[in-house]
Protein backbone atom coordinates (compact mmCIF):
# COMPACT_ATOMS: atom_id res chain seq x y z
CA UNK A 1 0.00 0.00 0.00
CA UNK A 2 1.35 3.40 -1.01
CA UNK A 3 2.26 5.28 2.26
CA UNK A 4 0.37 9.12 2.24
CA UNK A 5 2.67 12.29 3.10
CA UNK A 6 1.34 16.09 2.83
CA UNK A 7 3.84 18.63 4.05
CA UNK A 8 2.75 21.13 6.68
CA UNK A 9 1.90 25.13 5.94
CA UNK A 10 1.43 27.53 7.81
CA UNK A 11 -2.59 26.58 8.56
CA UNK A 12 -2.35 23.04 7.57
CA UNK A 13 -0.69 20.17 9.67
CA UNK A 14 2.07 17.42 8.66
CA UNK A 15 0.29 14.30 7.61
CA UNK A 16 2.30 11.16 7.40
CA UNK A 17 0.55 7.76 7.00
CA UNK A 18 2.81 4.93 7.18
CA UNK A 19 0.53 2.59 6.60
CA UNK A 20 3.34 0.03 5.79
CA UNK A 21 3.91 -0.08 9.76
CA UNK A 22 0.63 1.10 10.48
CA UNK A 23 1.64 4.39 12.19
CA UNK A 24 -0.17 7.10 11.18
CA UNK A 25 0.89 11.01 12.12
CA UNK A 26 -0.42 14.31 11.96
CA UNK A 27 1.12 17.20 13.67
CA UNK A 28 0.79 20.74 13.68
CA UNK A 29 -1.95 23.05 13.06
CA UNK A 30 -5.01 22.94 11.04
CA UNK A 31 -7.23 25.37 10.04
CA UNK A 32 -7.46 25.71 6.18
CA UNK A 33 -9.31 27.85 4.43
CA UNK A 34 -11.23 25.01 3.55
CA UNK A 35 -10.93 22.14 5.61
CA UNK A 36 -13.24 19.60 3.81
CA UNK A 37 -11.05 20.53 0.73
CA UNK A 38 -8.11 19.60 2.59
CA UNK A 39 -9.24 16.69 4.85
CA UNK A 40 -10.69 15.26 1.63
CA UNK A 41 -7.47 13.01 0.19
CA UNK A 42 -6.97 12.49 3.45
CA UNK A 43 -10.06 10.69 4.80
CA UNK A 44 -10.34 9.12 1.28
CA UNK A 45 -6.72 7.22 1.45
CA UNK A 46 -6.93 6.23 5.36
CA UNK A 47 -10.56 5.30 4.37
CA UNK A 48 -8.79 2.62 1.94
CA UNK A 49 -6.38 1.75 3.91
CA UNK A 50 -9.01 0.70 7.10
CA UNK A 51 -10.73 -1.08 4.80
CA UNK A 52 -7.93 -3.14 3.43
CA UNK A 53 -7.00 -3.81 6.96
CA UNK A 54 -7.54 -6.40 9.83
CA UNK A 55 -6.60 -7.25 13.14
CA UNK A 56 -3.66 -4.99 13.23
CA UNK A 57 -2.13 -3.10 16.05
CA UNK A 58 -2.29 0.74 14.47
CA UNK A 59 -0.90 3.50 16.15
CA UNK A 60 -2.26 6.89 15.57
CA UNK A 61 0.34 9.82 16.83
CA UNK A 62 -1.68 13.12 17.74
CA UNK A 63 0.54 15.91 17.37
CA UNK A 64 -1.48 18.62 16.79
CA UNK A 65 -1.83 22.10 18.69
CA UNK A 66 -4.64 24.32 16.92
CA UNK A 67 -7.13 23.13 15.23
CA UNK A 68 -10.39 25.54 14.53
CA UNK A 69 -14.14 24.08 14.40
CA UNK A 70 -14.15 23.60 10.55
CA UNK A 71 -11.14 21.31 11.21
CA UNK A 72 -12.65 19.79 14.65
CA UNK A 73 -15.40 18.49 12.77
CA UNK A 74 -13.04 16.53 10.45
CA UNK A 75 -11.27 15.36 13.13
CA UNK A 76 -14.51 13.89 14.59
CA UNK A 77 -14.80 12.51 11.18
CA UNK A 78 -11.25 10.84 11.33
CA UNK A 79 -11.86 9.38 14.52
CA UNK A 80 -15.08 7.82 13.87
CA UNK A 81 -14.15 6.20 10.60
CA UNK A 82 -11.36 4.87 13.12
CA UNK A 83 -13.26 3.52 15.76
CA UNK A 84 -15.93 1.93 13.44
CA UNK A 85 -13.08 0.47 11.89
CA UNK A 86 -11.41 -0.77 15.11
CA UNK A 87 -14.88 -2.74 15.58
CA UNK A 88 -15.82 -3.98 12.14
CA UNK A 89 -12.32 -5.09 11.53
CA UNK A 90 -10.98 -6.34 14.75
CA UNK A 91 -8.11 -3.58 14.70
CA UNK A 92 -6.57 -2.53 18.04
CA UNK A 93 -6.05 1.29 17.22
CA UNK A 94 -3.91 2.90 19.79
CA UNK A 95 -4.15 6.99 20.09
CA UNK A 96 -1.30 8.25 21.70
CA UNK A 97 -2.49 12.01 22.16
CA UNK A 98 0.62 14.03 22.91
CA UNK A 99 -0.40 17.58 24.64
CA UNK A 100 1.58 20.19 26.21
CA UNK A 101 1.23 19.54 30.13
CA UNK A 102 -0.57 22.66 30.30
CA UNK A 103 -2.91 22.83 27.09
CA UNK A 104 -6.08 21.99 28.13
CA UNK A 105 -7.58 22.99 24.56
CA UNK A 106 -6.08 19.80 22.93
CA UNK A 107 -6.41 18.12 25.97
CA UNK A 108 -10.28 18.90 26.56
CA UNK A 109 -11.19 17.57 22.75
CA UNK A 110 -9.21 14.34 23.69
CA UNK A 111 -11.58 13.42 26.46
CA UNK A 112 -14.72 14.23 23.92
CA UNK A 113 -13.68 11.72 21.52
CA UNK A 114 -13.17 9.31 24.30
CA UNK A 115 -16.37 9.82 25.36
CA UNK A 116 -18.10 9.17 21.53
CA UNK A 117 -15.17 6.46 20.48
CA UNK A 118 -15.39 3.20 22.69
CA UNK A 119 -13.26 1.17 20.19
CA UNK A 120 -10.39 3.25 20.25
CA UNK A 121 -7.79 3.18 23.16
CA UNK A 122 -6.47 6.75 24.04
CA UNK A 123 -3.40 7.47 25.90
CA UNK A 124 -2.51 10.83 26.70
CA UNK A 125 1.01 12.46 27.05
CA UNK A 126 1.98 15.54 28.36
CA UNK A 127 5.12 17.03 27.53
CA UNK A 128 6.52 19.05 29.27
CA UNK A 129 8.26 21.90 26.96
CA UNK A 130 11.41 22.76 26.90
CA UNK A 131 10.64 26.78 26.65
CA UNK B 1 -24.37 26.78 -14.43
CA UNK B 2 -23.03 28.91 -16.55
CA UNK B 3 -21.08 27.50 -20.21
CA UNK B 4 -17.13 28.02 -19.81
CA UNK B 5 -17.63 30.21 -22.96
CA UNK B 6 -20.33 32.53 -21.31
CA UNK B 7 -18.28 32.55 -18.62
CA UNK B 8 -15.08 33.79 -20.68
CA UNK B 9 -17.37 36.62 -22.20
CA UNK B 10 -18.59 37.98 -18.88
CA UNK B 11 -17.33 40.92 -18.13
CA UNK B 12 -18.09 41.70 -14.57
CA UNK B 13 -16.02 43.78 -12.04
CA UNK B 14 -12.87 42.06 -11.30
CA UNK B 15 -13.19 40.17 -14.28
CA UNK B 16 -14.28 43.03 -16.46
CA UNK B 17 -9.97 44.74 -15.28
CA UNK B 18 -8.52 41.90 -16.34
CA UNK B 19 -10.22 41.85 -20.01
CA UNK B 20 -9.49 45.37 -20.45
CA UNK B 21 -5.89 44.26 -20.89
CA UNK B 22 -5.03 41.75 -23.47
CA UNK B 23 -1.42 41.30 -25.05
CA UNK B 24 -2.36 43.91 -27.25
CA UNK B 25 -2.33 46.63 -24.77
CA UNK B 26 1.45 46.08 -24.62
CA UNK B 27 1.83 46.37 -28.19
CA UNK B 28 5.00 48.57 -29.18
CA UNK B 29 5.61 49.13 -32.89
CA UNK B 30 9.47 48.44 -33.49
CA UNK B 31 11.60 47.70 -36.65
CA UNK B 32 11.84 44.20 -37.93
CA UNK B 33 14.47 42.26 -39.67
CA UNK B 34 14.19 39.32 -42.44
CA UNK B 35 16.71 36.88 -42.85
CA UNK B 36 18.20 38.36 -45.66
CA UNK B 37 19.29 41.08 -43.87
CA UNK B 38 22.78 41.00 -42.05
CA UNK B 39 24.59 41.21 -39.28
CA UNK B 40 26.02 45.06 -40.43
CA UNK B 41 22.31 45.93 -41.23
CA UNK B 42 21.16 45.18 -38.02
CA UNK B 43 24.02 46.63 -36.35
CA UNK B 44 23.01 49.86 -38.23
CA UNK B 45 19.19 49.51 -36.54
CA UNK B 46 20.62 48.86 -33.05
CA UNK B 47 22.37 51.75 -33.71
CA UNK B 48 19.89 54.24 -34.76
CA UNK B 49 17.26 52.28 -32.05
CA UNK B 50 19.54 53.06 -28.87
CA UNK B 51 16.04 51.92 -26.69
CA UNK B 52 15.67 49.08 -29.01
CA UNK B 53 15.76 45.89 -26.67
CA UNK B 54 15.17 43.32 -29.40
CA UNK B 55 14.91 43.12 -32.82
CA UNK B 56 12.03 40.47 -34.46
CA UNK B 57 13.15 38.63 -37.82
CA UNK B 58 10.19 37.83 -39.64
CA UNK B 59 9.33 35.82 -43.28
CA UNK B 60 6.87 36.41 -45.21
CA UNK B 61 5.32 38.60 -42.27
CA UNK B 62 5.52 35.75 -39.41
CA UNK B 63 8.16 35.74 -37.25
CA UNK B 64 10.60 33.42 -36.95
CA UNK B 65 13.20 35.06 -34.31
CA UNK B 66 14.41 37.23 -31.89
CA UNK B 67 17.52 38.90 -31.63
CA UNK B 68 18.50 40.25 -27.83
CA UNK B 69 20.21 43.05 -28.27
CA UNK B 70 23.22 42.77 -26.08
CA UNK B 71 23.93 38.90 -26.93
CA UNK B 72 24.37 40.82 -30.63
CA UNK B 73 26.56 42.98 -29.61
CA UNK B 74 28.23 40.76 -26.98
CA UNK B 75 28.73 38.30 -29.87
CA UNK B 76 29.88 40.63 -32.79
CA UNK B 77 32.48 42.53 -30.46
CA UNK B 78 34.49 39.65 -30.08
CA UNK B 79 37.64 39.57 -31.92
CA UNK B 80 37.39 39.00 -36.03
CA UNK B 81 33.66 38.32 -35.36
CA UNK B 82 32.58 41.15 -37.43
CA UNK B 83 34.80 40.25 -40.06
CA UNK B 84 33.18 36.80 -39.99
CA UNK B 85 29.60 37.22 -39.45
CA UNK B 86 28.88 40.88 -40.77
CA UNK B 87 27.97 39.99 -44.29
CA UNK B 88 26.26 36.66 -43.16
CA UNK B 89 22.06 36.80 -42.39
CA UNK B 90 21.45 37.96 -39.01
CA UNK B 91 19.71 34.56 -37.76
CA UNK B 92 23.43 33.62 -36.94
CA UNK B 93 22.52 35.50 -33.30
CA UNK B 94 18.98 35.04 -33.38
CA UNK B 95 17.00 33.16 -30.62
CA UNK B 96 15.00 30.62 -32.78
CA UNK B 97 12.08 30.04 -29.69
CA UNK B 98 11.17 33.22 -28.45
CA UNK B 99 7.90 33.90 -26.83
CA UNK B 100 5.33 34.40 -29.75
CA UNK B 101 1.59 35.78 -28.59
CA UNK B 102 -1.43 36.55 -30.62
CA UNK B 103 -2.99 40.41 -29.47
CA UNK B 104 -6.18 39.07 -28.02
CA UNK B 105 -4.45 36.26 -25.75
CA UNK B 106 -5.34 37.85 -21.79
CA UNK B 107 -2.48 39.45 -19.54
CA UNK B 108 -3.15 36.02 -17.44
CA UNK B 109 -2.53 33.17 -20.28
CA UNK B 110 0.57 35.77 -21.08
CA UNK B 111 2.25 35.33 -17.35
CA UNK B 112 1.82 32.09 -17.44
CA UNK B 113 3.66 31.39 -20.69
CA UNK B 114 6.12 33.87 -20.22
CA UNK B 115 6.74 32.56 -16.60
CA UNK B 116 7.17 28.74 -18.47
CA UNK B 117 9.95 30.69 -20.60
CA UNK B 118 12.54 30.41 -17.70
CA UNK B 119 12.76 34.57 -17.41
CA UNK B 120 14.17 34.63 -20.39
CA UNK B 121 11.22 37.34 -21.52
CA UNK B 122 12.30 39.81 -18.65
CA UNK B 123 15.46 40.59 -20.88
CA UNK B 124 14.28 39.96 -24.48
CA UNK B 125 10.98 40.92 -24.43
CA UNK B 126 8.32 38.71 -26.60
CA UNK B 127 6.60 38.97 -29.82
CA UNK B 128 3.20 40.19 -30.76
CA UNK B 129 0.92 38.93 -33.62
CA UNK B 130 -2.26 39.39 -35.11
CA UNK B 131 -4.71 36.40 -34.71
CA UNK B 132 -3.38 35.12 -38.14
CA UNK B 133 -0.13 34.73 -36.85
CA UNK B 134 1.24 37.89 -38.86
CA UNK B 135 3.80 40.03 -36.48
CA UNK B 136 2.44 43.01 -35.56
CA UNK B 137 5.50 44.40 -32.99
CA UNK B 138 6.85 43.60 -29.64
CA UNK B 139 6.23 43.77 -26.03
CA UNK B 140 8.89 43.93 -23.33
CA UNK B 141 9.11 42.58 -19.96
CA UNK B 142 9.45 45.26 -18.02
CA UNK B 143 5.63 46.59 -19.46
CA UNK B 144 4.21 43.26 -18.42
CA UNK B 145 5.67 43.19 -14.86
CA UNK B 146 4.15 46.87 -14.55
CA UNK B 147 0.83 45.65 -16.10
CA UNK B 148 0.65 42.47 -13.68
CA UNK B 149 1.75 44.76 -11.02
CA UNK B 150 -0.96 47.18 -11.88
CA UNK B 151 -3.99 44.18 -12.43
CA UNK B 152 -3.01 43.13 -9.31
CA UNK B 153 -2.99 45.96 -6.98
CA UNK B 154 -6.21 47.18 -8.91
CA UNK B 155 -7.97 43.94 -8.04
CA UNK B 156 -6.64 44.28 -4.22
CA UNK B 157 -8.02 47.62 -4.17
CA UNK B 158 -11.39 46.15 -5.53
CA UNK B 159 -11.86 43.81 -2.70
CA UNK B 160 -10.59 45.25 0.03
CA UNK B 161 -12.80 47.93 -0.71
CA UNK B 162 -16.00 45.77 -0.75
CA UNK B 163 -14.68 44.20 2.19
CA UNK B 164 -14.32 47.32 3.92
CA UNK B 165 -17.78 47.98 2.34
CA UNK B 166 -19.12 44.63 4.06
CA UNK B 167 -18.00 45.49 7.55
CA UNK B 168 -19.76 48.35 7.69
CA UNK B 169 -22.91 46.52 6.70
CA UNK B 170 -22.09 44.11 9.80
CA UNK B 171 -21.19 46.03 11.97
CA UNK B 172 -24.81 48.55 11.32
CA UNK B 173 -26.93 44.64 11.95
CA UNK B 174 -25.10 45.08 15.54
CA UNK B 175 -25.92 48.34 16.43
CA UNK B 176 -29.84 47.49 17.49
CA UNK B 177 -27.91 45.16 20.19
CA UNK B 178 -25.59 47.75 21.32
CA UNK B 179 -28.34 50.37 21.66
CA UNK B 180 -30.38 47.50 23.58
CA UNK B 181 -27.59 46.26 25.79
CA UNK B 182 -26.76 50.01 26.51
CA UNK B 183 -30.39 50.77 28.01
CA UNK B 184 -30.57 47.12 29.94
CA UNK B 185 -26.75 46.75 31.15
CA UNK B 186 -25.04 49.64 33.56
CA UNK B 187 -21.75 48.47 33.66
CA UNK B 188 -20.64 46.04 30.68
CA UNK B 189 -18.20 45.66 27.54
CA UNK B 190 -18.59 44.30 24.44
CA UNK B 191 -15.42 43.51 22.18
CA UNK B 192 -15.86 42.21 18.84
CA UNK B 193 -13.02 41.54 17.10
CA UNK B 194 -13.23 39.76 13.39
CA UNK B 195 -10.10 38.27 12.27
CA UNK B 196 -10.72 39.56 8.54
CA UNK B 197 -12.70 42.76 8.91
CA UNK B 198 -15.59 40.88 8.85
CA UNK B 199 -16.17 37.75 10.34
CA UNK B 200 -18.36 34.82 11.69
CA UNK B 201 -18.61 36.11 15.38
CA UNK B 202 -21.81 38.11 15.97
CA UNK B 203 -23.84 38.75 19.00
CA UNK B 204 -27.35 39.90 19.71
CA UNK B 205 -29.21 42.22 22.47
CA UNK B 206 -32.77 42.32 22.58
CA UNK B 207 -35.01 44.33 25.14
CA UNK B 208 -38.32 43.11 26.63
CA UNK B 209 -39.59 44.75 29.74
CA UNK B 210 -39.50 41.90 31.81
CA UNK B 211 -35.70 41.49 30.54
CA UNK B 212 -33.47 40.95 27.83
CA UNK B 213 -32.55 38.34 25.65
CA UNK B 214 -28.84 37.99 24.61
CA UNK B 215 -26.89 35.69 22.52
CA UNK B 216 -22.86 35.23 21.41
CA UNK B 217 -22.55 33.37 18.44
CA UNK B 218 -19.83 31.88 16.87
CA UNK B 219 -20.80 30.92 12.69
CA UNK B 220 -18.71 28.76 11.21
CA UNK B 221 -15.62 29.96 9.46
CA UNK B 222 -14.83 33.76 9.14
CA UNK B 223 -14.01 36.76 6.79
CA UNK B 224 -16.60 37.09 4.59
CA UNK B 225 -18.54 33.28 4.62
CA UNK B 226 -18.52 33.78 8.38
CA UNK B 227 -20.07 37.31 7.94
CA UNK B 228 -23.13 35.75 5.43
CA UNK B 229 -23.57 33.09 8.23
CA UNK B 230 -23.57 35.88 10.71
CA UNK B 231 -26.59 37.79 9.21
CA UNK B 232 -28.25 34.32 8.29
CA UNK B 233 -28.55 33.71 11.69
CA UNK B 234 -29.30 37.60 13.01
CA UNK B 235 -32.26 37.35 10.76
CA UNK B 236 -33.56 34.02 11.95
CA UNK B 237 -32.97 34.91 15.57
CA UNK B 238 -34.87 37.66 15.02
CA UNK B 239 -37.92 36.18 14.08
CA UNK B 240 -37.76 33.46 16.53
CA UNK B 241 -37.87 36.25 19.38
CA UNK B 242 -40.89 37.53 18.84
CA UNK B 243 -42.76 34.57 20.22
CA UNK B 244 -42.58 33.45 24.35
CA UNK B 245 -39.81 31.25 23.31
CA UNK B 246 -37.12 34.04 24.60
CA UNK B 247 -37.58 32.91 28.43
CA UNK B 248 -36.94 28.88 26.90
CA UNK B 249 -33.19 29.45 25.41
CA UNK B 250 -32.56 25.75 24.86
CA UNK B 251 -36.38 25.75 23.19
CA UNK B 252 -35.11 28.48 20.90
CA UNK B 253 -31.67 26.89 20.35
CA UNK B 254 -33.85 23.99 18.70
CA UNK B 255 -36.09 26.05 16.51
CA UNK B 256 -32.61 27.75 15.28
CA UNK B 257 -31.56 24.31 14.64
CA UNK B 258 -34.48 23.48 12.27
CA UNK B 259 -34.46 26.89 10.52
CA UNK B 260 -30.59 26.59 9.94
CA UNK B 261 -30.74 23.12 8.77
CA UNK B 262 -34.02 23.18 5.89
CA UNK B 263 -32.20 26.59 4.91
CA UNK B 264 -29.28 25.51 4.38
CA UNK B 265 -30.25 21.53 3.20
CA UNK B 266 -28.53 20.16 6.00
CA UNK B 267 -31.39 17.83 7.07
CA UNK B 268 -30.17 14.88 5.79
CA UNK B 269 -29.76 11.47 7.86
CA UNK B 270 -27.30 12.53 10.68
CA UNK B 271 -25.73 9.68 12.44
CA UNK B 272 -22.00 10.01 13.04
CA UNK B 273 -21.08 8.36 9.16
CA UNK B 274 -23.04 10.32 7.11
CA UNK B 275 -20.30 13.22 7.24
CA UNK B 276 -17.58 11.39 6.32
CA UNK B 277 -19.81 9.20 3.64
CA UNK B 278 -20.89 12.38 2.52
CA UNK B 279 -17.74 13.81 2.08
CA UNK B 280 -15.67 11.43 0.73
CA UNK B 281 -18.21 10.59 -2.06
CA UNK B 282 -18.45 13.57 -3.39
CA UNK B 283 -15.67 16.17 -2.64
CA UNK B 284 -16.38 17.90 -5.41
CA UNK B 285 -20.15 19.13 -5.38
CA UNK B 286 -20.05 21.94 -2.92
CA UNK B 287 -21.76 20.58 -0.05
CA UNK B 288 -22.68 22.99 2.86
CA UNK B 289 -21.93 22.35 6.78
CA UNK B 290 -22.67 25.47 8.51
CA UNK B 291 -23.68 26.11 11.66
CA UNK B 292 -23.15 28.20 14.79
CA UNK B 293 -21.46 27.73 18.53
CA UNK B 294 -23.45 29.96 20.78
CA UNK B 295 -24.59 30.42 24.14
CA UNK B 296 -28.50 31.71 24.40
CA UNK B 297 -29.23 33.63 27.55
CA UNK B 298 -32.86 35.09 28.90
CA UNK B 299 -32.28 37.38 31.92
CA UNK B 300 -34.89 37.88 33.73
CA UNK B 301 -35.15 41.25 35.47
CA UNK B 302 -38.60 40.20 37.16
CA UNK B 303 -37.53 37.38 38.94
CA UNK B 304 -33.44 37.87 39.17
CA UNK B 305 -32.86 34.88 37.09
CA UNK B 306 -30.96 33.37 34.19
CA UNK B 307 -31.94 30.95 31.56
CA UNK B 308 -28.76 29.89 29.92
CA UNK B 309 -28.80 27.53 27.01
CA UNK B 310 -25.33 26.38 25.82
CA UNK B 311 -23.93 24.98 21.92
CA UNK B 312 -20.82 24.68 22.49
CA UNK B 313 -20.34 28.05 24.36
CA UNK B 314 -19.72 28.28 28.22
CA UNK B 315 -20.63 30.89 30.41
CA UNK B 316 -18.33 32.33 33.06
CA UNK B 317 -19.81 33.93 36.34
CA UNK B 318 -18.10 35.50 39.30
CA UNK B 319 -20.20 36.13 42.68
CA UNK B 320 -18.88 39.19 44.24
CA UNK B 321 -16.45 38.43 47.14
CA UNK B 322 -15.59 35.41 45.82
CA UNK B 323 -12.61 33.83 44.90
CA UNK B 324 -13.36 31.14 42.29
CA UNK B 325 -14.98 31.45 39.03
CA UNK B 326 -17.60 29.40 38.06
CA UNK B 327 -18.82 27.56 34.32
CA UNK B 328 -22.14 26.91 33.21
CA UNK B 329 -21.18 24.02 30.41
CA UNK B 330 -22.68 23.94 27.45
CA UNK B 331 -24.09 20.86 25.20
CA UNK B 332 -21.85 19.37 22.83
CA UNK B 333 -23.62 20.29 19.59
CA UNK B 334 -23.69 23.28 17.48
CA UNK B 335 -26.72 24.65 15.92
CA UNK B 336 -27.49 23.71 12.65
CA UNK B 337 -24.77 21.21 11.10
CA UNK B 338 -24.93 17.80 9.48
CA UNK B 339 -23.90 16.15 12.25
CA UNK B 340 -26.75 17.52 14.62
CA UNK B 341 -29.97 15.88 14.38
CA UNK B 342 -33.03 17.96 13.35
CA UNK B 343 -34.48 16.94 16.84
CA UNK B 344 -31.79 17.45 19.11
CA UNK B 345 -32.90 19.21 21.98
CA UNK B 346 -30.37 21.20 24.23
CA UNK B 347 -30.62 22.16 28.10
CA UNK B 348 -31.60 24.68 30.21
CA UNK B 349 -29.35 26.03 32.96
CA UNK B 350 -31.05 28.66 35.09
CA UNK B 351 -28.64 30.56 38.05
CA UNK B 352 -30.21 33.14 40.23
CA UNK B 353 -28.58 36.61 39.76
CA UNK B 354 -26.91 38.62 42.56
CA UNK B 355 -25.95 42.13 42.04
CA UNK B 356 -22.56 42.80 41.76
CA UNK B 357 -22.44 39.75 39.87
CA UNK B 358 -20.40 39.20 36.88
CA UNK B 359 -21.16 37.18 34.06
CA UNK B 360 -18.72 36.61 30.55
CA UNK B 361 -19.24 35.22 27.66
CA UNK B 362 -16.65 34.28 24.61
CA UNK B 363 -16.20 32.03 21.51
CA UNK B 364 -13.09 30.36 20.98
CA UNK B 365 -11.18 32.87 19.13
CA UNK B 366 -10.05 33.50 22.40
CA UNK B 367 -9.32 30.39 24.36
CA UNK B 368 -7.83 28.54 21.56
CA UNK B 369 -5.60 31.29 20.51
CA UNK B 370 -1.97 30.11 19.93
CA UNK B 371 0.80 32.04 21.62
CA UNK B 372 3.18 32.97 25.00
CA UNK B 373 6.52 30.94 24.98
CA UNK B 374 5.14 27.43 24.55
CA UNK B 375 3.50 28.21 21.51
CA UNK B 376 0.10 26.26 22.78
CA UNK B 377 -3.60 27.87 23.47
CA UNK B 378 -4.46 30.45 25.92
CA UNK B 379 -6.54 27.80 27.38
CA UNK B 380 -9.83 28.11 29.61
CA UNK B 381 -7.65 28.15 32.84
CA UNK B 382 -5.30 31.52 31.65
CA UNK B 383 -9.30 32.98 30.92
CA UNK B 384 -10.24 32.00 34.24
CA UNK B 385 -7.22 33.39 36.17
CA UNK B 386 -7.40 36.82 34.05
CA UNK B 387 -10.77 37.20 35.19
CA UNK B 388 -10.23 36.45 38.79
CA UNK B 389 -7.77 38.91 38.78
CA UNK B 390 -9.62 41.85 37.54
CA UNK B 391 -13.68 41.47 38.24
CA UNK B 392 -13.88 43.55 41.16
CA UNK B 393 -12.98 46.57 38.74
CA UNK B 394 -15.34 48.37 36.29
CA UNK B 395 -16.00 46.53 33.11
CA UNK B 396 -14.08 48.77 30.87
CA UNK B 397 -11.45 48.42 32.70
CA UNK B 398 -11.15 44.65 32.75
CA UNK B 399 -11.78 44.82 29.43
CA UNK B 400 -8.88 46.21 28.72
CA UNK B 401 -6.66 44.70 31.07
CA UNK B 402 -8.45 41.05 29.84
CA UNK B 403 -7.72 42.47 26.40
CA UNK B 404 -4.05 43.34 27.11
CA UNK B 405 -3.19 39.86 28.48
CA UNK B 406 -4.72 38.20 25.23
CA UNK B 407 -2.85 40.71 22.79
CA UNK B 408 0.53 40.15 25.32
CA UNK B 409 0.00 36.43 25.18
CA UNK B 410 -0.66 36.01 21.17
CA UNK B 411 2.51 38.14 20.74
CA UNK B 412 3.91 38.00 17.52
CA UNK B 413 1.56 34.50 16.55
CA UNK B 414 -0.83 34.98 13.81
CA UNK B 415 -4.51 35.87 14.97
CA UNK B 416 -6.35 32.10 14.42
CA UNK B 417 -9.70 33.19 14.42
CA UNK B 418 -12.20 36.08 15.06
CA UNK B 419 -12.31 37.28 18.94
CA UNK B 420 -15.50 37.83 20.50
CA UNK B 421 -15.66 38.81 24.50
CA UNK B 422 -18.60 39.85 26.92
CA UNK B 423 -18.34 41.00 30.31
CA UNK B 424 -21.69 42.12 32.65
CA UNK B 425 -22.36 43.47 35.81
CA UNK B 426 -25.23 42.74 37.29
Amino acid sequence: MNNFYIKATADSPEVNFDFDNHILHIAGEAYPENAVKFFYPIITNLNNYLQATSEREIAVNFHLIYFNSASTKMLHSIFGLLNKNAQSNMNHIVVNWHHDEEDDTVLEFCMELKEDFHWLEFITIGTISAH
Amino acid sequence: MLEPLLMNQSRAGISEIEAQYITGSLLKHVPFVTPKHTNEDVLTVFDEGPDLISLAVTEQGKPVGLINRNIFLGGMTKPYRRELYARKSCVAFMDKEPLIIEQGVSIQTLSLQAAETSGKILNDGFIITDDTGNYLGLGTGQDLVKVISYLQAEKNRLVMESIHYASIIQKSFLRASKEDMDSVLKDYFMHWEPRDKVGGDYYFCRKFEDGFFFALIDCTGHGVPGAFMTLIMASFLDHILTADNRKNPALALSMMNRKVKSALGQTGQCDGDFHQAKTIESPGEEHSDDGMDTAFCWFSTQNNQLVYAGAKTSLFYIIPGSHEANVLEPDRKGVGYVDTAIDYTWTNKELALSPGMCIYLTTDGVIDQIGGPKHIAFGKKRFIDTLLESHGKPMAEQKTLLLQGFYDYQGKQKRRDDVTLAGFRL
